[in-house]
């Protein structure tokens, strides 16, 4: 099965206008499977929602994170039970911090790397120097509240130029929950494989681990290798207020470029043969330009 | 409450880091209050001061950081309603967190006891031993923006 995971969200314990029970109501309303508390510099909010979700019948689950909000970018921890202080950060060596939190059984990810920093919110930008990605998990390739062209394309574009150079980070998307006001129709989310009852954090580690994470606003496509093809599908999963379209297009992005690939149908089998090394597949609702994006699958490797 | 130390500093334009204070505490507390004030935090420029140089250096910035191109206007817009000084206030005892106030109010305070704390912070059922207060600076935007943090205790 798949699960919707909703990784960063605020309540007031930071900056949000949001409560603790506020988010784990809007969480449930939308039929999120599992959402991350990832407040700015403080875990105050995990107790409270440990408190919440062991008292009362609630059927979401929660991650308990932080969001590191440092001088030259955010590092958004989905899983952060244990503080990692951050008051050495280096911004020409960042690795050092991501490996402490690693250690610290953490989960890891660079938050919107393209968000305007200085002289508009200064911190915001991810302006860090990362040379050694081990330790990093993913990158928030859409933060939703962000614009799509200056902010989210720039993200989606680095990261992909990062899986072409063999790196092997993940993709994830993040709401930035900070008001009732941030609607989460047609929103970009998290998708993994997992079962009914499996541990939430885990089932991230091991999709992050193999990179099997989706980024869509609901509709994936999925791939499968069977011996000497490799067979693309579309799956709703189904979520409120979600776009719906006629047509689809698959584009798979390799060192050499980009091709395209009518999905309307619901289903392609493609020769393996075709398929470079490493293959990002993407599916767009019609033309595939930045606002038809629906989903970023995870990466084929062969 | 007791006042068990009160300090009061300067920060200068452009400083970018953390300032720790440490407060060894001589006996168990009930309850706990770190009080921490600045100024300056909003409204850096009043509108004669967006002066044409200023104007000039916000283009510039926003062109080699964004690559993009703004209006006089928008610059002016940024240098009086967007850029702010920006300053966290973070707590540990014994090196332990016990929270951080990231809402930019100039007046704040974090208050602890056993069953309490104020947003952002964990309530502790032992106060004792040597607290720390880190004062984290993000964007000072003018010269001698005054700060002042008291801890008291109960």
């Amino acid at each position: 099965m798949f699960k919707r995971y909703e990784l960063h969200n605020h309540t007031d314990q930071s900056d949000a206008k949001i409560t603790c029970r506020e988010l784990i109501g809007i969480m449930e309303k939308d039929r999120v499977d599992c959402f991350a508390v990832t407040d700015h510099n403080t875990t105050s909010g995990q107790p409270i929602i440990r408190k919440i979700l062991s008292e009362e019948d609630h059927k979401v689950k929660c991650l308990y994170g932080m969001e590191y909000t440092t001088y030259y970018g955010h590092i958004v921890c989905p899983v952060l039970e244990q503080y990692v202080p951050w008051d050495s950060i280096n911004r020409r060596n960042p690795e050092l911090l991501f490996e402490a939190c690693k250690k610290a059984g953490a989960v890891t990810g660079v938050a919107h790397p393209f968000s305007y920093g200085d002289p508009f919110a200064r911190g915001c930008r991810f302006e860090m120097e990362i040379k050694d990605f081990t330790n990093v998990d993913y990158i928030e390739i859409i933060n939703n509240p962000e614009p799509l062209h200056e902010v989210n394309v720039p993200g989606i574009l680095w990261w992909e130029d990062l899986v072409l150079k063999g790196e092997k980070i993940s993709a994830c998307a993040g709401m930035d929950l900070h008001t009732f006001k941030d609607k989460m129709a047609k929103k970009f989310a998290t998708y993994i494989e997992g079962t009914d009852d499996g541990d939430p954090a885990e089932e991230l580690r091991t999709a992050l681990a193999a990179q099997r994470t989706w980024v869509s606003s609901g509709m994936l496509v999925t791939w499968e290798i069977k011996k000497d093809s490799v067979r693309f599908a579309l799956r709703n999963m189904k979520k409120p207020g979600a776009a719906r379209s006629n047509t689809y297009t698959l584009t798979l992005k390799n060192r050499d470029g980009v091709r395209e690939f009518d999905l309307s149908g619901g289903s392609l089998t493609l020769p393996l043969d075709e398929l470079s090394d490493i293959e990002i597949p993407k599916l767009y609702a019609g033309e595939p330009i930045p606002e038809n994006l629906r989903c970023v699958a995870p990466v084929i490797r062969k | 409450m007791n006042e068990l130390y009160h300090v009061e500093g300067t920060l200068n334009r452009g400083f970018v880091g953390q300032i720790t204070y440490m407060v060894c505490l001589e006996k168990p507390c009930d309850k706990l209050d770190i009080h921490f004030t600045f100024d300056k935090r909003k409204r850096k420029y009043a509108p004669r001061e967006a002066t044409p140089e200023r104007i000039a250096e916000t283009i510039e910035v926003v062109r080699r950081d964004y690559g993009e191109e703004i209006t006089e206007e928008r610059a002016r817009e940024i240098i009086l309603n967007d850029m702010k000084t920006e300053i966290h206030t973070l707590a540990t005892l014994n090196d332990e967190f016990i929270g951080c106030i990231h809402k930019q109010l100039a007046d704040r305070h974090m208050l602890y006891d056993g069953e309490f704390a104020s947003e952002g912070c964990i309530p502790q059922q032992k106060i004792d031993g040597v607290l720390k207060v880190t004062v984290l600076v993000f964007n000072v935007i003018k010269d001698n923006t005054r700060y002042q943090l008291t801890v008291s205790a109960e």
